[in-house]
């Protein structure tokens, strides 16, 4: 009787344990899953003492050619800087209510703030493509200048930034078209944009081995006709480009901070090491950061990220103060 | 039932699960993202 109450109890233990290691592990799941390396720091209790969103603003005919406006409720300034923030998504997916906390937290310290849309890749638009991509986003920006203007904050300055395929775009127009913008594109910060397409550099995708699965993706990426026999030729060069922010810097590039992962697997490291040299051999004023145990989402590396987004303050003081 | 060795053991275990459940995310993450399970972020 005794042994038998005795082989309960333990019965029990064990069973408890078993759910006190279930619930600790949900638990360090959830945490994990919910943890911000900033806690919170850029985020804000949006209300209309910090400002106002202008959503679905057009900006072409295309269904996705809209932008959201964020303005700060202080409207007194003689003039606003720009940041104008490009989402993420692979060309193929995204929103820009995806970056709506980043942009509120921009506008609640005197930015005008916008997120433009582009029409994504896919079954109903296989002739969207980077470039194409690139053009709309450009035409966007006197749309976004002018409705800024209409609302009575003089936008004078601007910076461009992104993340992944905003960050590609966001180069892209900071380099390749800031002598069209309606306003001076003072800087950019962006992080795992890519921005160059050598087959040898994405690895992830075995095209450094492949170079007829390299032409293909660099096809449907660029929007160009691009051949295996092309790639390292100045042709395939001047194939890709429009879609390449590396080819465009120089000299006059603007400043830039911006933020890769070493084992990133959807667009490759090396092209940002390629890119830094080239900022750096341009003297570009440029901050470049290497999460060592990162990938894409720059997720293991919280105080390299923090240095991130402080530099970016640091930037944003420094060249786009009035 | 609640021996000082069971509240140890429970601790333990506690510890564990918490530690593993945060492991196995960064394990996923990595594995969608890339990255590396050890260094950098403590955990």
């Amino acid at each position: 009787m005794r042994e038998e109450k005795k082989g309960n109890k333990r019965g029990m233990f064990i069973f408890l344990c078993i759910l006190v290691f279930i619930i600790s592990f949900g638990v360090g799941v959830v945490s994990k899953i919910t943890h911000d390396p900033t806690n919170g720091k850029y985020k804000v209790e949006w209300n209309e003492s910090i400002g106002t969103i202008y959503t679905d603003i057009a900006y072409g005919e295309k269904t996705s050619n809209k932008f959201d406006l964020y303005v700060p409720a202080d409207n007194s300034k003689e003039s606003y800087g720009l940041i104008v923030y490009f989402h993420a998504g692979g060309f193929t997916s995204g929103d820009k209510s995806d970056d709506k906390a980043i942009l509120e937290y921009y506008c609640s310290k005197g930015y005008v703030t916008a997120g433009i849309n582009y029409t994504l890749f896919g079954e109903q638009n296989l002739d969207s493509n980077i470039y194409t991509q690139s053009m709309e986003v450009k035409e966007a920006m006197p749309y976004v200048v002018n409705k800024a203007k209409e609302l009575g904050y003089n936008v004078d300055r601007m910076a461009v930034a992104g993340g992944s395929a905003g960050g590609c775009l966001a180069m892209i127009y900071g380099y390749r078209d800031a002598n069209e913008s309606p306003v001076p594109v003072k800087m950019v910060f962006q992080a795992v944009g890519p921005s160059s397409f050598y087959p040898e550099d994405w690895k992830s995708y075995g095209l450094d081995k492949d170079y007829e699965a390299a032409a293909n993706l660099f096809s449907v990426m660029t929007g160009q006709k691009i051949t295996s026999d092309m790639f390292g030729t100045p042709e395939y060069d001047a194939l890709v480009k429009d879609v390449s922010a590396l080819y465009w810097v120089n000299e006059n590039t603007v400043p830039t901070v911006m933020a890769y992962g070493k084992h990133d697997i959807f667009q490759p490291y090396e092209g940002s090491m390629r890119l830094d040299k080239a900022l750096t051999n341009n003297n570009v004023d440029h901050k470049y950061f290497v999460m060592e145990h990162s990938g894409h989402g720059l997720q293991n590396d919280d105080k390299e990220y923090i240095e991130y987004m402080e530099a970016v303050q640091e930037y944003l003081d420094k060249y786009m103060s009035n | 039932m609640f021996t000082n060795k069971r509240i140890i053991i429970l601790g333990i275990i506690v510890l564990l699960g918490f530690i593993l459940g945060r492991l196995a995310v960064r394990a996923v993450i990595n594995l969608m993202l890339g990255g590396t399970m050890f260094g950098g972020n403590l955990l």
